[in-house]
This record gives structure tokens, sequence and C-alpha cells, in this order.
């Protein structure tokens, strides 16, 4: 009887059914090693040992080896050069992610409640969602020049249209009949605002937020290794010249970690801000 | 995820479209740019600023000297490669991570991250593999877009009804069959949304890779129209990116529309 | 003709809690039988269904076909969904050829095959529409004769007349009668509902939830040919007594359930 139901197993593992199709029989060292970790583990290690072999024996001037990399990492965060650099491109960083939320949520929740302002600056929101941002850095660098005033409102330019448009989108898409509840009630205007439609939008305002600080860290770090070779991005180009292959790859990974750190306390704010929202629940993760 | 799977499609035939408000609420909002432009120019009189008048006559004037084209086809050389390797690979791998729950376990969270990181901050790693040439804009542009159409098509995969699954078993399809008769045809919608959404960063990939690696490309020309302070060089040039990007999205809109056809109307409104 | 013995199933939840979905079921369906399953939400009939289909697996007990013991889907059985499953890109032609095709039958061979059955369900005329342009009535026609095409042995419905409105689901059920007694196809019909289980079935087997097992076969007197007149069948005196006892049956495993289980307050839970 266990041969048949092997059988048939082969042919359902593949297909999603509605209820666990696991196996009651496994033994229980089985399931641990097919759990999801064990995948993850197995997929880092293999790309860092292709890495590892790529710079033992095909890596030229400036491709270090995954434990060379490794090393540097180390041995940069004990410089005082690297948190200098770190200091300089946060504070850019978050001066500008400040700025777009102070601009971009009352912007996006008025464009989100008044239709025809909305139907006015539709066509420069797609514009500005698919222009790459950073032609207009030689601009801002002839305006104001190479100080941190420029790199903030690249930033914040960065940041703004993905918090405006999910914004106006959460506040879109409040249902209707929950605002004719509120005036059913009696509710005033400012009361329909702060008990029905920003609360109704917190999702999707968060959902803004977590997505505009990612642009934001990419503003960063497009204008520091464009056009302001300072900061983290000027580290990196100051190694490269060097030749100097484990520090070039070491502010890689440290810029990429900063920037998973921040997106991932975003997103748990996120979760921790609308638990309600279908995206949030708990198992079903929002991506 | 939400915000990246909604589908807004702008109703068939162009005379349709100019009469339903939204567009013509946008040609009016341009024109009224477009002037506001011309007037704050004219009257600055900074380098940064040019009135629309100087960007246009720009424009032409590199379009005759025919720095334009041999620039142009150049970029959209490197963006039909980068943009076509990574529609492979978000297909290909988009659909492994969506069908089976081991190729997701492992490529998952990997994915997803190189999604949210800055992905320029690749470039100079690739700068020091493959040199500063071609291959390296490439790679910049798949790193900007491969991700996007990998979450977007492994999501789509996943939320195929399981019932319409579960028929093409019954009446007895192989995994083959499941997937190219069944799975891929019913996630196409979502597919393409993804896909569009990678065409945009394709092409953002595309000029940031050829702002950093300046050897060719319309990223070059900005790069160099920056650092001699010709604003209205700058501005001339983003008007053709722009051009690019928006003719690069309605390319892949125009294939969505021919290929998911039966996707009822009541749904194309997001 | 289907040979049901010791059938048991037990479900593992991700947090390691089992739960009976089916326990020691045993039956026995006859050749052209009319055959209704009906039982409260969580009975285990829509699982029991889908092992006959050889859609999934069970850990204990026999299933067999004609004396062929079932391993996975085959061309004797073909199945109508709850909701429909209907491919949303294909014709209502191609939708009703989509069994033909898996199994190679030649395209002119196909279309003409399921224009036959097309014209069988009433829906000559609708070839070319998709399913998104055809009403649920009509959509579960669509799945009827795509069902049908394949001539199968046996006809696995799966509540197919949940999802549709109470007039369509009356013709529906007058017209599967009258399908059903010009084919006389083994018919394993799917219901919550005690009425249409009584009027389309010879025997409805009564099933009850946690563990889901068969606590009763009940025969059905009433006479055939019933797809003539059905509102005239609902008034007599053998239907109104035997849905009187199924209720009281139903009823009585309801309060069994929550004399068990104080927590549950309405039908057996999910």
């Amino acid at each position: 009887m266990t041969q048949r139901t092997a059988v048939l197993n082969t042919q359902t593992h593949t297909t999603p059914l509605p209820m666990p199709q696991r196996n009651p029989q496994r033994p229980a060292w089985i399931r641990a090693l097919d759990s999801n970790l064990t995948y993850q583990i197995g997929t880092f290690a293999l790309f860092a040992l292709a890495w590892q072999l790529y710079g033992t024996y095909w890596g030229g001037l400036l491709v270090p080896t995954f434990t060379e990399t490794v090393i540097a990492f180390v041995e940069l965060l004990g410089t005082g050069e690297f948190w200098e650099a770190m200091f300089i491109s946060n504070q850019a960083l978050f001066i500008g992610f400040a700025l777009s939320i102070i601009i971009g949520v009352p912007v996006g929740v008025l464009l989100g409640r008044f239709r025809t302002m909305e139907r006015y600056s539709d066509v420069y929101l797609n514009i500005l969602l698919v222009t790459p941002m950073a032609a207009i850095i030689p601009l801002l660098i002839m305006s104001v020049g190479f100080g941190l005033l420029s790199r903030v409102i690249l930033v914040t330019i960065f940041a703004i249209v993905m918090v405006i448009v999910n914004v106006r989108a959460g506040v879109r898409q409040v249902d209707p009949t929950l605002i004719q509840m509120a005036r059913s009630f009696g509710a005033s205007e400012r009361e329909i605002w702060f008990r029905v439609l920003i609360p109704g939008a917190l999702p999707s305002i968060m959902t803004g937020l977590r997505l505009g600080l990612g642009r934001a860290v990419t503003g960063m770090v497009i204008v520091e290794l464009l056009m302001v070779s300072l900061a983290l991005g000027g580290l990196i180009l100051e190694f490269r010249g060097m030749f100097n292959g484990p520090g070039l790859y070491a502010t890689i990974v440290a810029i990429l970690i900063e920037a998973l750190l921040l997106i991932s306390l975003a997103h748990w704010l996120e979760r921790k801000a609308a638990p309600w929202a279908p995206n949030n629940q708990k198992g079903r993760g929002s991506r | 995820m939400t915000a990246l799977i909604t589908r807004a499609r702008p109703k068939s035939g162009l005379s349709k479209r100019l009469l339903n408000g939204r567009a013509s609420a946008s040609l009016i909002s341009l024109a009224v740019a477009g002037v506001l432009w011309e007037i704050v120019g004219q009257a600055a009189k900074v380098p940064f600023f040019p009135p629309l008048t100087a960007v246009l006559v720009e424009l032409w004037s590199m379009i005759t000297r025919g720095e334009i084209f041999g620039n142009l086809a150049t970029s959209l050389a490197n963006l039909v490669l980068g943009f076509g390797l990574s529609l492979i690979v978000g297909i290909v791998v988009g659909t492994a991570m969506g069908r089976y729950r081991r190729v997701n376990a492992a490529l998952g969270i990997y994915v997803y991250a190189l999604l949210t990181a800055p992905s320029l901050v690749f470039a100079p790693i690739f700068f020091s593999i493959l040199g500063a040439g071609q291959g390296s804009i490439v790679a910049v542009i798949f790193m900007y877009s491969a991700f996007i159409m990998i979450i977007n098509t492994a999501s789509a995969v996943e939320n195929v009804n399981p019932s319409l699954v579960e028929m093409g078993r019954s009446y007895g399809a192989n995994e083959w069959q499941i997937l190219t008769r069944i799975i891929l045809p019913a996630a196409a919608p979502m597919i393409f949304a993804g896909v569009r959404l990678g065409m945009g960063r394709a092409v953002t990939g595309m000029i940031n890779g050829e702002m950093f690696i300046a050897v060719v490309g319309l990223g070059r020309m900005v790069t160099v129209a920056g650092k001699s302070f010709d604003g209205a060089a700058v501005l001339a040039i983003l008007i053709v990116i722009i051009t690019v990007a928006l003719a690069a999205i309605a390319l892949v809109q125009f294939v969505d529309r021919r290929i998911t056809s039966w996707v009822p109307n009541t749904t194309k409104e997001s | 003709m289907i040979e049901i013995t010791g059938l048991g199933k037990t479900f593992t939840g991700q947090d390691g809690s089992a739960v009976r979905a089916l326990d020691n079921v045993n039956l026995s369906v006859q050749d052209n039988e009319f055959l209704t399953v009906l039982g409260p939400s969580g009975c285990g009939k829509t699982t029991m269904l889908k092992m006959i289909a050889g859609l999934m697996p069970w850990d204990e007990g026999e299933i067999s076909i004609a004396g062929n013991p079932v391993r996975g889907p085959g061309p004797d059985r073909s199945m109508v969904f709850q909701n429909f499953a209907l491919l949303p890109w294909s014709t209502v032609l191609e939708n009703v050829a989509f069994g033909l095709r898996l199994r190679g039958v030649s395209k002119s061979e196909r279309e003409d095959r399921a224009r036959e059955l097309i014209s069988m369900v009433g829906l000559t005329g609708f070839e070319t529409k998709r399913p998104g342009e055809l009403s649920g009535g009509m959509q579960q026609r669509v799945g009827l004769a795509r069902a049908l095409a394949v001539e199968p042995k046996v006809l696995l419905m799966d509540e197919p007349f949940g999802a549709v409105d109470e007039q369509t689901r009356r013709l529906l059920q007058e017209e599967l009668l009258s399908i059903w007694e010009r084919t006389k196809v083994t018919v394993v019909f799917i219901t919550h509902s005690m009425e249409e289980a009584v009027l389309l079935g010879d025997r409805v087997v009564l099933m009850s939830a946690r563990p889901g097992q068969i606590s009763e076969i009940v025969p059905v007197p009433l006479e055939r040919p019933r797809s003539s007149d059905v509102g005239g069948l609902e008034r007599s005196k053998e239907y109104v007594e035997i849905t009187a006892y199924l209720w009281e049956r139903l009823r009585e495993m309801h309060d069994e359930h929550r004399a068990k289980n104080p927590a549950a307050l309405n039908g057996a839970g999910r």
C-alpha cells in the first residue's frame, strides 16, 4: 500500500493542492533537511564556493576571493575612514528620505482625494516613474554645486515618487461605503480624514515608505558613484583607483548590508503599523 | 507586491482615449508646463534651466549633427541584449520558483534581496570582472531588470488557479503540458505586468550603466554634457531618454495586449 | 464499476496536528448508476472524489474502476469542477476539445466531436466565445461538454452547480438528467444540497465529518426518467419523505458534533 501512495505522490508533489501534502511517514531528520533554511544556506555556500574558485583561478587584478573580501570587510569596519564615509552618506540619505515623507505623504493624500488634481498630475508621475533620474544629476550640480544639498535633493527626488504614488493609491482604494458609513454617523470632514481615510490608507502609506526608502538608498549610491565621488561611493572609486579589489568588494558588501537592513526594518515597521492588511498577515509576507 | 501587479491599460482606440478625459488632461497639463518652462527659463537666464525652445534647438542640432542616432543605436543594442537576457532568465527562474517549493526556498530571499538592493553598486563589480566595455553595461541592465521579472513571474505562477492545474492533470496532462498549456498562459497577464516594470528598470539601468562606464551611448552623452556645464544638452538628451523609456514600455504593452487579449475588460481597470 | 474498500487518509498540518479526513470508507458504485454524495463541509466528500479521479494520494485502502486499481488520472474518468476550471484564453470549442487534444486526437476529429457535445449541451452558436463572455450556467455547460467529450466511463462531479444561481441550477439539473438518461454514464455527484441529492441520485451517500465516514446510504425510489417533470417530482410524497429524513440525519450529525465539540457553533466547521 505504501508503494501505491508513493506512485501517486510522484504525480502529485508538484501540484499546489489546498491541503498539506507532506507524507507523515518521512523521518523527522529528512523533513528538517528539507526545510527552507537548508536550501537557503545551500545556495549561499554554492555561491561562495563559486566565487572563491573564480577569484582564485580566473580573477584578475580587481577580483578578490570570497575569503579575502570577508577579511577586508572586517578590517574595513575597524577603520575611521569607513565610518566617516558612512556618516556622510547617511546624512544625505536620512535628510532626503525625511523630506520625501514630509512632502510626499500630504501630496499623495491630496492627489488621492481630489480627482482633478490627480488627472493633471498623472502624466508627470508616470514620466518620473520611468525616467532614469541619474540623468538630472548634472543639472543639480550646475545649480547647487557638489555639496550636501545636491545629494539631499537627489535622494528626495528618488524617493518621493514612490511615496506619492503609493499614498495616492492607498487613499483612492479606501472603500467609499466606509466614508458613507462615517457620514451616516454624523462624522465631520476632519473626522473622516483622521478616522477613515488615513487609517484606511495606512498599509499603502507604509508600503510607499518602504519602497521610497529603497529608492532613497539607490539615489544615495548613484549620486556618489556617478557624480560626487565622496563618502561610500567615493571609497569604492578610490579602492578601484588603487587596484584594491578586496577593499572595493568589501565596501560594496557594506552598502548592500546597510540597504538590506534598512529595508528589513521598514518591512518590519510596515507589518507592525498595519497588522490587519492582507499583505501583512502572518505567513503571507508581502514581497 | 500588490502595487507591482495591478494592471492599468488605456481603452482601445485612439479616439476613445482622447475623449476619455485623462488623456486630454495630460495633454493640457503638458502644454501648460511647457509654456511655464519657457517663461521661467527665459526669465531666469541660468545655465542649468534653459528655456524649452533652447533645449529643442539643441536637440535638433544634435540630431542633424548625427550625434544622437549613433549613440541611440548603441544604447538600444545594450538595452536589447540586457533586457533580452533578463527576460529569459526572469521567466525561466520565475516559473521554477513559482512552481517548485525547493527552488523557491533556495533562491527566494536572494532574489528579493537583489531586487531591493541598489543595483548600481554592482557596476564596479562588473567593471572589475568584465572591464570597461559593453559587457559591463549589459550586466548592469540585467541586474536592474531581471529580479522584478523573476519575482512577478514567480508570484504569477504561484497564483494560477489550482483547479485549472488539477483539471489538466485529470485529463492526463504531463508536467510539460501543464506548464505550457495551462500555467504560463494563465500567468501571462501578471507576468507581463512584471515585464513592463522590468523594461522601465532596464532603461534606467542602461542610462546609469552608461553613465558609470562612460564609454558609449546616451548615458555617456549626459556625462559629457554635464561635465561641460551644458544644461540645454543635458535636457535635450533627457528628452530622448524619456522618449526611449516610454516607447519601450509602449512596446511591451502592445505585445501584452496581443498576447493576453482574452483578459476580460472589467479586470483590466486597476 | 467503482469499488472503494477501506479508504483512509490523514492530513498533517504544518504544526504537526493530524486531521482524519477519511476513515474506512467502503463504497461500491454500479454501472450506469447516478450516485450522489451528501454531507456537511469538511466531511471529506471532495477529498474522496479527487482520490477516485486519481488527483490525490491516500494512506490506506483500495480504489478500483472496472477491476483496475486507480494509480492516477486516467481516460476512463473525467471530472466536472465546482468553479468550472475553464481556460479563460481558449474559446468554447477549444475548451471542450481540451481533453481530446491532450490525448493526441487530430484537430479536425476533435473539433467535430467538440461541436457534437456543444450542441448536446445547447451551446451551438457560442463556439468562438471565450469563457469570460458566458454566464456561470453556460460556463458549466462547457465544463460538462468537455468532460463528456473524452467519452468517460465515469463522470465525477464536484458540486458542479454550487456556483450558479437557483434558476440556472434547476435548468442544469434537468439537462444533466436528460444527458445521463441518453448516455448512461456512471456518475458520482458531490453536493451539499439535500434536494439536489434526492432529485438526481439513484442512491444518496450520506457522509459525516471528523473523521470523514459514510454514515448511511439511502436509496431513492423515485421513478425514472425524471428529467421531464422535476417540478412534479418535488411535490411527490416520496421526495418529501426522503428529504425530510435526510434533514433529520444531518441535524443529528450536527448536534452530535456540537456535543463533542462545543466550540463549533455552525455546521461541522472547517
